[in-house]
């Protein structure tokens, strides 16, 4: 469940799904890109331990300070460590792309109050293009994926997900077969 | 001005002050993730979701007690 590459999973659904409506792969970023938040986490997390050090080092001289409220300080890093930490899994768990039998989904969360959600039907897509770009990118096997369609909107992005060429294929083997309109 | 110049009382004061209102600002930004979690597991649907509820709801608690717990500390 936790994986960024699933194909045809059997327990997961997303609003506004018809009954007759299979999802064939969802995608998430790389595991990779959450390394964004991992990092400062753990620094931030570490950060109580090396402290002394870091004063000791650049030679700083603080009043002192009552045991209650280095306590107080401490607590208030590991919840600043808690919320960065679960944010980052939030915003990488619940942003989705999903392929379904009908449609190509593309659910947004960029912030706390911004839900975004793109629909595309497979017989409105025109073609799908693939780039892996950067050094993780090539490394890790990962990269975007752009769906042209020819709806008003110009088109749905997928953002770091991995085997981007197995997903545009498989995008464009799933519209051929809907039989869309100006596939191939 | 160094820093150790300043009277020791109003800074611990002014310190005290500050950590709760963050922590306040936290308690309430916790809420705010509650309610967006609860969106998200709407928009997607998996096993994980109510677990990923649970613990939001887990985490606005703790840091609603956390308030509690360092308004009595401090």
């Amino acid at each position: 469940m936790l994986s960024s590459y699933l194909e045809n999973p059997t327990n997961c659904f997303f609003e506004g799904q018809d009954h007759d409506e299979n999802i064939l792969l969802l995608l998430r970023a790389h595991p990779v890109t959450n390394l964004s938040w991992i990092i400062p986490s753990l620094l931030l997390f570490l950060l109580p331990y090396f402290w002394p050090f870091i004063v000791e080092m650049l030679n700083i001289q603080f009043p002192p300070i009552p045991q209650n409220l280095v306590n107080v300080l401490i607590l208030v890093n590991y919840l600043i460590v808690l919320v960065v930490t679960f944010e980052g899994f939030l915003h990488w768990y619940f942003n989705v792309y999903i392929l379904t039998n009908k449609k190509i989904v593309d659910i947004d969360f960029h912030s706390l109050m911004f839900k975004n959600v793109d629909l595309a039907p497979l017989s409105q897509i025109q073609e799908a293009n693939s780039q892996m770009a950067g050094l993780l990118g090539i490394i890790f096997h990962y990269g975007d994926v752009f769906i042209q369609t020819a709806g008003a909107k110009v088109a749905i992005d997928f953002h770091q997900v991995p085997n981007p060429h197995k997903v545009a294929d498989k995008i464009m083997d799933e519209v051929l077969r809907v039989g869309g309109k100006g596939a191939g | 001005m160094p820093a150790n110049n300043l009277p020791a009382v109003d800074y611990i004061l002014i310190v005290h002050l500050t950590v709760l209102l963050i922590l306040i600002f936290y308690a309430i930004f916790a809420l705010i993730i509650v309610r967006q979690v609860d969106l998200m597991s709407k928009t997607l649907i998996t096993p994980v979701s109510p677990v990923v509820k649970f613990i939001s709801i887990v985490h606005a608690g703790l840091s609603l007690g956390f308030v509690v717990l360092s308004w009595g500390i401090l």
